[in-house]
């Protein structure tokens, strides 16, 4: 089911009036929230449903071990441990099976053995990276003391919230978890927010994304030699707008959806595009990935403690293993990589102008422009990898690069141009403009907020291509 | 020695600020952005949940009213079943009001601006009867004679059309002809199309306009995935009745015709064997009523696909040993082809192409 979807609205509306009308009750709330949010799941194979119980189950249970951490430090660590190997089991079996086995094999053949490991393919649950990295959080918070074990009702609504369950935001425990214990103000619904984010989501998905996605991202990957420089210029960066627009997109949705819920969730993208460095586009893109990867993975390898090759380790492998957590493909590994290494040589940058006595990173308004402008073209070289079928696919759209000089570039049009640079533009706007319309917004009459609401949509559904595209996070 | 801020470090000023800041923001959204902005104004007024229901289901309405007549369109060219049924019974009504009260206008000129009234999918039109010829037709004109010697001067013009498994194969397989250097290929895919719902997509009529455009000399067609659904009544077809099989049969003859009208050559890829065994059987039944149509024109070659990336008896799987490594095949939802299964397929039309027509690439 969709975000932009008649059977999502259908579904949505049913959750609203029963989240509200059971608000007062909050067992019955947390019940009803499960139902519905299991049946969201459901729809697309119900028989994932068990996975995502088997995973509040193992989360539940490692989080009451590792609670005990002050009376056993053994039994609790134990705990911790089984319940992370038991997360991580159920992602690797579903996501990273067939791909390590595929490479096990062929590894095993070029050197003249037998093939030794079985090959299936298993069905990818969808959200299952994101509701995985959910559990991990919540454990591993438990363990060290942030949060306390939480019921296995409270727990199973944190997992299971429909708004965050297919592709985040990865909300922590401690922010979820106490909205989820108190009662939610039925007087005080942020309206206005929630419906500039749900329209400005669908507006990025449905329009935008979808156009430049098959106005030039998709005919160009599909096809490189078939196309010229420019237009693979253009593809790389349509599809930074592409990606940007389809994710960016369902997370203001989800967090529109679950503010008329009464429940906020952190913001997940910060105009990631004016990123002026890649450690500051990491601050921007993703949010709660990167956050999570920082408290959860690079702080635990030994974070930025240590010398330069020791912080680089832990930069390259937080990286990568970000890289292949987005999918089991080497195109993944190979994004992960470029990041890591360009995050790297940053740091050393940055080391080494802090010691000449400068500041960490040069100013200046010709400066920031410049440094925006190459960062947003090193991100752009990473989403070829991203987005690329085979790491040969890459290849092909990148040698392009030098071989699709003197043709022709039909792809490139106006209108493309324009709405490339609208969306980074708009990156610009400064957040207090919006807020003013939103204000205005929810101080007009509500026959005037339907109205505009209704607009909105159909200036969506008519701009919009028929038929609606999976969001792209939802494969992750 | 003090470092420069680091990408995690949650003592420096990184990311663990920016993400405290950010917080903070959504907290109390009217704090500054990234960069300087004004002191923060009051915040949006807040509304009780009855408002935000009532104003929501009355934007919905309103929505729905302005946008039912092409709603309603949707629904009757979705597939044949219990929700097109009451998709029909609910919207019929308020698209009748909508264009009684002249709200439909909108949409019309809205679409209309976006010259959106051509043949796309969901916008097809109901396809004429046709009927199969008894022996293999002599093309009418001759204007596209293949190429079998193409050099970069002179390329083979090569068009793909397909539906989402098409553009699985298209995508290589446009990729690798281009790639020679001496072929001009074009792939027009359609996802969700085939040739049972003529009025969501008509393809020989989407033929006669890709003809003139690109003047192929040879065809490569992969339709099927979705052709093995009810014929929309009243009353309904179900599918595999020899009534359905007649119509199908009737509109692959009429696609072949239309593709060869010029003088093109057509290579006719079948659909290969799904995870789902039932709608394994359907594939291969539609793929015998297209061989058999295929018998009857000179210029259709068909290429079974069951066997190129299945089993060797044309059961699924989702991973082929090829040129001795492993490769996946399938894509995880049983039914859609992986890159490597798309190169296989590639190489097998390129093979016909060598084999059965003589082209020299």
């Amino acid at each position: 089911m969709l975000f932009p979807t008649i059977d999502f609205a259908i579904f949505f509306a049913v959750a609203f009036v029963a989240s509200w009308l059971f608000n007062p009750y909050p067992t019955f709330w947390k019940l009803a929230i499960i139902a519905l949010s299991y049946f969201f799941y459901s729809w697309w194979d119900w028989r994932f449903v068990f996975l995502l119980v088997a995973s509040t189950v193992m989360a539940h249970l490692g989080a009451l071990g590792a609670s005990r951490r002050e009376r056993s430090p053994r039994a609790a660590k134990a705990s911790l441990v089984l319940s992370l190997v038991g997360l991580l089991g159920l992602l690797g079996y579903f996501k990273y099976y067939a791909f390590f086995a595929v490479n096990v094999d062929n590894v095993l053949h070029s050197l003249g053995a037998d093939r030794i490991i079985p090959l299936v393919q298993p069905t990818l649950p969808v959200a299952i990276s994101f509701f995985t990295f959910m559990a991990i959080s919540y454990v591993v918070d438990v363990y060290r003391g942030r949060i306390e074990a939480a019921r296995p009702v409270d727990l199973a609504v944190y997992l299971c919230f429909f708004p965050h369950l297919i592709a985040g935001p990865i909300v922590r425990g401690e922010e979820l978890l106490p909205q989820i214990r108190r009662r939610r103000d039925p007087a005080e619904v942020d309206f206005a927010r929630a419906a500039w984010m749900i329209m400005a989501g669908l507006f990025k998905k449905v329009v935008v994304s979808s156009y430049v996605s098959s106005a030039i991202v998709q005919p160009v990957f599909s096809a490189p030699h078939a196309h010229s420089a420019p237009e693979v210029i253009f593809a790389a960066w349509g599809y930074a707008i592409q990606i940007y627009c389809d994710f960016s997109g369902y997370t203001d949705i989800a967090i529109g959806l679950a503010l008329l819920l009464g429940v906020r969730f952190p913001v997940n993208f910060d105009s990631p595009y004016t990123a002026r460095t890649l450690q500051d586009f990491w601050r921007r893109w993703h949010i709660t990935l990167s956050r999570w990867l920082r408290d959860y993975l690079y702080v635990p390898l030994g974070g930025n403690r240590g010398s330069d090759v020791f912080v680089i380790r832990n930069i390259m492998l937080t990286m990568v293993l970000g890289g292949l957590w987005h999918g089991a493909s080497w195109t993944f590994v190979i994004w992960g990589t470029l990041h890591g290494v360009g995050q790297s040589v940053g740091h050393l940058r940055r080391r080494r102008r802090v010691a000449r006595g400068l500041p960490a990173l040069a100013d200046g308004a010709l400066r920031s422009t410049w440094q925006r402008f190459w960062t947003f073209q090193f991100v752009c070289l990473g989403w070829v990898f991203f987005n690329a079928s085979s790491f040969s696919n890459a290849m092909a759209v990148l040698g392009r690069l030098f071989t699709g000089w003197g043709t022709a570039s039909p792809l490139i049009t106006p209108l493309l141009v324009l709405t490339i640079i609208g969306v980074l533009e708009v990156q610009f706007v400064p957040p207090g403009a919006l807020e003013r319309i939103q204000r205005f917004f929810s101080e007009q009459r509500a026959f005037v907020q339907a109205g505009t609401l209704a607009l909105v949509l159909l200036g969506v559904t008519t701009l919009g291509p028929t038929g609606v595209a999976p969001f792209i996070y939802y494969r992750f | 020695m003090s470092g420069p801020p680091d990408p995690f470090d949650r003592e420096r000023g990184g990311v663990a600020d920016t993400l405290r800041r950010t917080w903070e923001r959504v907290v109390t959204p009217a704090t500054p952005h990234h960069r300087p902005a004004p002191a923060p104004g009051p915040e949006p007024k807040r509304a009780g949940w009855t408002r935000a229901l009532g104003v929501s289901l009355a934007a919905f309405g309103l929505w729905l009213l302005l946008d039912a007549p092409t709603l309603q369109h949707n629904a009757q060219v979705s597939p044949v079943g219990a929700r097109r049924t009451v998709s029909l019974d609910v919207l019929g009504p308020i698209a009748t009001v909508s264009r009684d009260l002249g709200l439909s206008h909108l949409v019309s000129v809205g679409d209309g601006l976006l010259g959106r009234h051509g043949n796309r999918p969901g916008n097809g039109q109901a396809a004429p009867p046709v009927t199969l010829p008894k022996t293999a037709p002599t093309t009418t004109t001759t204007t596209l004679v293949l190429n079998t010697h193409p050099s970069a001067t002179s390329p083979l013009r090569v068009l793909v059309v397909g539906d989402s498994l098409g553009i699985d194969l298209g995508d290589v397989l446009v990729n690798d002809l281009s790639g020679t250097g001496v072929v001009e290929a074009t792939l027009d895919g359609q996802v969700s199309t085939g040739l049972t719902r003529p009025d969501y997509f008509n393809w020989p009529a989407e033929l006669s306009v890709d003809l003139p455009h690109y003047a192929p000399q040879l065809i490569v067609v992969m339709i099927g995935a979705n052709d093995a659904q009810d014929l929309p009544g009243p009353p309904d077809v179900p599918f595999g009745s020899p009534a359905w099989d007649a119509t199908y049969k009737s509109r692959v003859s009429a696609f072949m015709a239309e593709a060869t009208s010029q003088g093109a050559k057509v290579i006719w890829v079948g659909m290969p064997p799904m995870q789902n065994p039932g709608l394994s059987v359907r594939m291969a039944h539609l793929n015998g009523l297209v061989q058999a149509v295929a018998r009857h024109f000179a210029s259709v070659d068909y290429l079974e696909s069951s066997t190129l990336i299945g089993t060797p008896a044309g059961q699924f799987t989702p991973y082929l040993v090829v040129n001795g490594q492993e490769v996946n095949v399938r894509e995880p939802d049983g039914t859609h082809i992986a890159p490597g299964g798309a190169q296989v397929l590639s190489g097998a039309v390129e093979q016909t192409m060598r084999n059965a027509l003589h082209i020299v690439l």
